[in-house]
């Protein structure tokens, strides 16, 4: 600080001199000399009522209220919000219903039939059909079952096979036939089913002993709730998230035990612990369970290995894509936000969407939109809608030029996707599923023409989620 | 809905012009020559806005036109003792000579231009005899009690539903109530306690859960209070108030019901986190009563057990009537 008295930048007032303000301190010190007493020795003031004091208006404060005291235990930590995200599967008081088709390996086979014209002619084609325990069970464990979505109605877990659900599983095991992997968004309206999709094509592929790979929740990613941390010699910068990628190992290990038990290591990695050769993979992937620090060397290694030769196909799936096509919460450095393709767990996932990465052995890459709560992405709404326009062999709507919000990483990863666009069910459709509904003893109420077609034409022409709105939710 | 007719422009368009006999088949270029000539050529508007208005069928037809309706057929004429039946100003002002023709109407205005009458004389072809014009058929009668839009809903559920409102959001309430309806179906089914009888004639438990509606029918009707009791002030002397039992409708019954179950639900703590948890508590208080836990039965009893003691003091009202008498 400069020892000048005037302020020589500006005009203000010159402040004071350090002089000045010695002499006041000094005067402060000694304004009462006489009082030597200790302040704990003076007497005890006296609380309680002393009277109103002569001259002072009493408080008007309000009393405060005595608040009835908490007894019982209080909910352990976490215990609440485990309650609210708890999903149901079944419900002991619906009817069990009769001669209802597994979704398995012979189901799906059947599937794909069909007559010269091109229609599916399996019995099980329009109809519900149920999910086995193991298939539920693996589900449960990549969390595909939401809470939304009416599964504690019902005895048990089951689908409406839908001619777009046929479509799916189709190129799923075209695919593995091919070798290929098929990349697709599935795209449509609030309500109209897209997560289920994604759970039919899980379905399919757990029933075809596919293994299956699912972000259900693509906010996890980019909401800077779980650890990030740079890797280092990477340019441009990559990002992994060691405690998500832990967890989510864990749940690829737990869904797909039966099938990676099976599969032993061959091939030698460069990782950064020791690791037991010739062990399962299953095994393997617990390794990275139990240390977050090399969960990503990990499912590098799981990678190459799948991608070895005589393996299963692989299914990856990821929901509420628009969450991962901008940028994240996360911060680097220079504390600017980083943006989330820069994180190796959504890269991966870009990269299949891209074409820069293949699947050796055949799989798909499928990711769901989300239209009730997720952010835009105007590119990936612009990519969705030139793929639907190039699949329909019409003229490509092109970019905005007055609009600056487009994200060229965006752009260049979904050029050339294929898109599913799901709009309502058929009334055929609409009416095997309220069938099933009453035969559950869950829809009190006769299922005919006149009915379907009420509920059908009330739900926007077959939006599935307001068909069950308007008959299952009993909101009236 | 017909076109307003006002009389100015009727009296102005009050065109005499002969009925044409029955030609049904008439083209439409005949009715473009039959509308009114101008004048002079001079007098021809520019625009269409300046244009006189036609008669008052014509006008209504030209309207019709406009928004889709279906409009008058211009053929057959509107005759003037029609409009003025519709006008009651109209009809004190008319000349005399249509005054007369009001009272005695001449048979074949009307009644020989109905489709009935014109299908009687074989005039009209390829019309069935049958009532057409209903795209979805006509509703069978009687109407069901829940065919109008008031009464819609279950009258409980609906009860229930307005009776959660609260601060006037009736779509929060029926959220409530849906989440309600669907925790008692997926609930366990209960466990009736002999000594708490739940009403006459119920079905068994076991077959509750899976029709929400008559489990909480049932818990809110078997635990409904049958009287209220009412505090009459200073009448038992000395300044006490008197209590004299008032028998309840069945929706009061209800209601005081309903009231006591939210009031129990409100009193109890949540175990959850979350929006639903006061209709989780609802749904749980339901299920208590049902199953002869909750202590709404003992406010019941309560209330049951004063209106008994009270009864003699149900005279109040009439003994005092007699003595003023």
């Amino acid at each position: 600080m400069s020892t000048s008295t005037t302020c020589w930048k500006c005009l203000s007032r010159p402040s004071l001199l350090s002089s000045q303000l010695s002499s006041r301190i000094a005067q402060v010190t000694v304004s009462a000399p006489f009082s030597s007493t200790a302040t704990s020795l003076a007497p005890p003031l006296i609380r309680g009522n002393n009277g109103p004091q002569k001259g002072v208006k009493g408080t008007t404060a309000i009393k405060k209220k005595n608040r009835p005291q908490q007894t019982g235990k209080p909910p352990m930590p976490g215990e609440r919000k485990a309650l609210r995200k708890r999903v149901v599967l079944s419900n002991t008081n619906a009817i069990e219903v009769q001669d209802l088709v597994d979704l398995n390996q012979e189901t799906v086979d059947g599937l794909l039939k069909e007559n010269a014209s091109g229609e599916y002619t399996s019995p099980v084609a329009g109809k519900v059909v149920g999910l086995p325990g193991t298939t539920v069970d693996s589900l449960r464990a990549i969390e595909s079952f939401k809470t939304s979505q009416g599964w504690g109605l019902f005895r048990r877990p089951s689908l409406l096979v839908r001619k777009e659900a046929i479509d799916l599983t189709k190129s799923l095991v075209s695919a593995a036939k091919d070798q290929i992997t098929q990349r697709l968004i599935i795209d449509g309206a609030r309500g109209t089913g897209k997560s289920l999709m994604l759970l039919h094509a899980q379905a399919a592929a757990f029933a075809q002993g596919w293994v299956v790979i699912n972000i259900p929740e693509a906010r996890e990613l980019v909401s800077a709730t779980s650890d990030y941390a740079p890797i280092p010699d990477t340019m441009p910068q990559l990002w992994t998230q060691p405690t998500f990628t832990s967890s989510w190992l864990e749940k690829i290990q737990k869904a797909n035990k039966t099938q990676l038990d099976t599969l032993k290591m061959t091939k030698k990695h460069n990782l950064p612990i020791e690791v037991p050769s010739e062990i399962s993979l299953s095994r393997f992937l617990e390794i990275g369970v139990s240390d977050t620090d090399v969960a990503w060397p990990i499912f590098q290694a799981f990678w190459d290995e799948m991608n070895a030769k005589d393996r299963p196909p692989m299914l990856l799936t990821m929901d509420s894509t628009s969450y991962v096509m901008g940028m994240t919460e996360y911060r680097d450095k220079a504390i600017n936000f980083i943006h989330s393709h820069d994180f190796v767990i959504t890269k991966l996932f870009m990269d299949l969407f891209s074409g820069a990465i293949k699947m050796n052995n055949g799989g798909a890459v499928i990711a769901a939109t989300s239209r009730s709560n997720s952010p835009t992405s105007i590119s990936m709404d612009l990519a969705i809608m030139q793929a639907l326009q190039r699949q329909a062999g019409e003229k490509l709507t092109r970019r905005n030029p007055f609009e600056r919000k487009y994200d060229e990483r965006v752009d260049s990863a979904l050029r050339d996707i294929t898109v599913m666009e799901l709009s309502g069910v058929s009334k055929a459709e609409a009416r095997s599923l309220m069938e099933y509904w009453a035969a559950s003893g869950v829809l009190r109420q006769r299922v005919d023409e006149q009915i379907v077609a009420e509920k059908w034409a009330l739900a926007g022409n077959g939006v599935i989620g307001e068909i069950k709105r308007n008959a299952l939710n009993m909101r009236i | 809905m017909p076109p307003r007719l006002n009389l100015r422009a009727a009296s102005r368009s009050l065109a005499i012009r002969p009925r044409p006999s029955m030609v049904p088949h008439q083209p439409r270029i005949t009715q473009v020559v039959a509308r009114r000539a101008y004048a002079t050529d001079k007098e021809q508007p520019k625009t269409p806005n300046e244009a006189p208005l036609g008669h008052v069928s014509e006008e209504a037809a030209d309207l019709g036109k406009v928004m889709g309706e279906t409009e008058p057929d211009i053929g057959q004429g509107t005759s003037v003792q029609e409009i003025l039946k519709r006008d009651q100003e109209g009809k004190e002002k008319a000349p005399e000579v249509i005054k007369e023709g009001i009272e005695t109407p001449s048979k074949n205005t009307s009644q020989t231009n109905t489709v009935a009458h014109r299908l009687a004389l074989g005039d009209l072809e390829n019309v069935s005899a049958e009532p057409v014009g209903h795209k979805f058929g006509l509703p069978e009668l009687p109407l069901p009690s829940n065919a109008n839009l008031h009464y819609r809903y279950d009258p409980v559920v609906d009860q229930v539903t307005n009776l959660l409102m609260q601060h006037g959001k009736l779509s929060v309430a029926q959220r409530n109530m849906s989440f309600i309806l669907n925790h008692l179906r997926t609930s366990a089914p209960p466990k009736t306690n002999p000594l708490r009888p739940l009403l006459a004639g119920s079905p068994p438990a076991s077959h509750l859960p899976l029709n929400p509606i008559l489990y909480l029918t049932l818990a809110i009707d078997s635990v409904a209070p049958l009287l209220r009791i009412r505090s009459q002030k200073g009448a038992a002397g000395g300044g006490n108030a008197l209590q004299i039992p008032v028998p309840l409708g069945q929706r009061q019954r209800r209601r005081t019901a309903i009231m006591w179950i939210l009031d129990a639900a409100s009193k109890k703590k949540s175990r959850g986190s979350g929006k639903t948890q006061f209709a989780q508590r609802v749904a749980d208080e339901i299920i208590s009563v049902v199953e002869g836990k909750s202590n709404v039965w003992e406010k019941r009893g309560l209330v049951h057990k004063t209106g008994t003691s009270a009864r003699a003091n149900l005279m109040f009202g009439q003994k005092r009537r007699r003595i003023a008498s």
